[in-house]
């Protein structure tokens, strides 16, 4: 742990630094991010404005919907990973292998990378955030439990989606390309994390289904808590989620690794 | 003085499963339901042991298997069987306190960051291996010192020339001075002046801090230059073990005859005993098969007027060109 500790302040500058000189990519990334929260918020509040009625759907007033979407953009970048497709990059080239000569596991690095690009990106992304509420004014719930508990539910929304993404990524150690389970991850994630539409407004089977999965926990868990729509109770139990899928999510990272690692180095490093 | 074994291994193979099918539509088709897969031997029961601060050069054509047991040693590759222990840890396990104490410098495989000058690679590097700051900032400066290198290092690591990057590779590799170090073909690519520089710093590294190097490369000069000791793999055995200065007689199938005439010698049938080597006046060199060269010296004297004969092993050069071509039984 020592060395992990000694290593991740070396990573995050470094990673920072490899940011800096890519920063018109980190900038389109990080554009895209806000994109198709902004396509779902107007598609929306268009819906409600033709629902009979005109005022809401499923409980969501168009002011509820920037809301909405607004906190599925900002806990989106928050929770944010990519590993499924920069692992597999790694396995398949064969450039694993000096980071497997490290005493410090390569996940640490990719961690690393992955904190830098959030912090890189707010530079951009704090004041389109920023904009985006003036001209939306949405309408927060945020009481006093949902603020307590934000810190929290976001930081453990955020390990749960980089800890299983990592976990798919490592799929790579058997299967030689990654990028269909790649795209057939974040398509999930869109559905079932509630980033298309709020999960309650979805069918109950679906809901269902979103409830046994690890997306529902990382995005719209949180959205719907800092929307002040959670009872305490419901709070609780989120927590409680969030906190079996990082527990569970640590696990298969351990025996994966140990796994994949030899896998790796079976079939030739 | 009484040396240490730091590496020892005994009996280390490894197999590798690869899948293979014939070319065309058809047969990609059809290794859709039915793979095959052949088992490639690549190291095949290698056993030998080295010494603290020995250098010693892995020798093998392409596919011998020099790279596959490096890569064990790192702890890179698991072995199919056999043991192992490098520094008294068994290297696949890949434990923290084993890959503190050692590095591999992989000619083809780049620890530096592409992106970066290669001193942020070399200040990470130092992190990671938790190298004291005041010793780091002393071990970086003789590198930068002994390889030449200040003047690149505030260049973007993808903007260097290939010599320039394999210096800036062979110092980060070296900055938490390994005691244990794994080099394959170091110097590939390069030209002869930086051959020399890198093999000039090896040797300087393995001098200063007594590290004992396993070093596999193409270029013979580098395994002269540099190596007492050689192991020629080939087809995942050992064919030899052993000084450099004894390999030819071990391995080289063929002698070299040298004769000084007294006179001129026409129509005489040099051809049929060997090959000739080269002729220039009254001095013919011949090579010939090992077990010829008693009969074939006894002729040669019989038959004309010498004024000097030796028989020699082949240059180590010749010998080694062979074994990388192939053409060597043991």
């Amino acid at each position: 742990m020592r060395a992990v500790l000694s290593a991740m302040p070396a990573f995050l500058r470094e990673s920072m630094a490899t940011m800096f000189q890519y920063r018109g990519e980190i900038l389109l990334w990080a554009i895209w991010g806000v994109v198709y929260p902004a396509v779902a918020m107007a598609m929306w509040s268009a819906a409600v404005a033709g629902a009979p009625g005109g005022h809401e759907i499923g409980g969501y007033a168009p002011r509820d919907f920037a809301a909405y979407f607004w906190l599925t953009m900002v806990i989106g970048h928050i929770c944010t990973a990519w590993d499924v497709y920069e692992l597999g990059y790694l396995v398949q080239s064969g450039k694993l292998s000096p980071k497997l000569l490290r005493p410090v596991l390569p996940v640490w690095q990719s961690l690393a990378d992955n904190i830098a690009y959030k912090v890189v990106s707010l530079g951009v992304l704090v004041p389109i955030w920023v904009l985006i509420v003036l001209l939306t004014r949405p309408q927060f719930g945020i009481d006093r439990h949902a603020a307590t508990f934000a810190v929290p539910a976001i930081l453990m929304a955020a390990m749960i989606n980089y800890l299983w993404c990592y976990n798919l990524a490592m799929v790579a150690f058997w299967v030689t390309r990654m990028e269909a389970i790649g795209q057939g991850w974040f398509g999930a994630g869109l559905f079932f994390g509630g980033r298309l539409a709020p999960l309650s407004i979805m069918p109950e089977p679906l809901q269902k289904i979103a409830s046994a999965l690890p997306f529902k926990w990382v995005v719209y868990f949180p959205c719907e808590m800092l929307m002040g729509r959670l009872s305490d109770r419901a709070i609780w139990t989120g927590l409680g989620n969030q906190l079996a899928w990082v527990a569970f999510g640590l696990v298969v990272f351990c025996v994966m690794w140990r796994m994949g690692v030899k896998r790796y180095s079976a079939v030739g490093a | 003085m009484l040396r240490m074994a730091q590496i020892q291994v005994d009996q280390l193979s490894k197999t590798f499963k690869v899948p293979e099918r014939e070319g065309g539509f058809a047969a990609a088709m059809k290794s859709l339901i039915l793979r095959k897969y052949r088992q490639v031997q690549a190291v095949d029961r290698v056993s030998f042991q080295i010494d603290d601060g020995e250098i010693v050069g892995f020798l093998g054509p392409n596919g011998a298997g020099k790279t596959t047991t490096l890569k064990m040693l790192s702890g890179l590759l698991h072995p199919t069987s056999g043991q192992a222990t490098v520094l008294g840890h068994v290297p696949w396990r890949r434990e923290a306190a084993y890959l503190r104490r050692i590095s591999m410098v992989m000619g083809q495989r780049s620890q530096l960051n592409w992106d970066l000058p290669a001193m942020d690679s070399f200040l990470v590097h130092m992190a990671v291996y938790r190298v004291d700051r005041e010793e780091g900032r002393r071990t970086l400066d003789e590198m930068i010192e002994l390889l030449d290198i200040g003047h690149v290092l505030g260049k973007q690591v993808r903007t260097l020339s290939l010599g320039e990057r394999m210096k800036c590779e062979i110092c980060v590799s070296l900055l938490h001075r390994p005691s244990v170090l794994f080099l394959d073909e170091p110097t590939l690519g390069l030209d002869l002046t930086m051959q020399d520089r890198i093999r000039g710093f090896i040797r300087e590294y393995n001098r200063r801090y007594g590290a004992t190097i396993i070093l596999t490369s193409h270029y013979m000069a580098d395994v002269t230059a540099l190596c007492k000791r050689i192991v020629v793999i080939d087809h995942g055995h050992i064919l030899f073990d052993g000084p450099l200065t004894s390999l030819s007689a071990r391995l080289a199938p063929f002698k070299v005859i040298s004769i000084d005439l007294q006179q001129d010698v026409n129509g005489y049938p040099f051809e049929r005993m060997g090959e000739v080597l080269a002729r220039e006046g009254r001095k013919i060199k011949l090579r010939v098969n090992k077990e010829d060269a008693a009969a074939v010296t006894s002729r040669l004297l019989a038959d004309l007027a010498v004024l000097d004969l030796t028989i020699e092993d082949p240059p180590i050069e010749d010998v080694i060109r062979q074994v990388f071509a192939g053409g060597n039984t043991p």
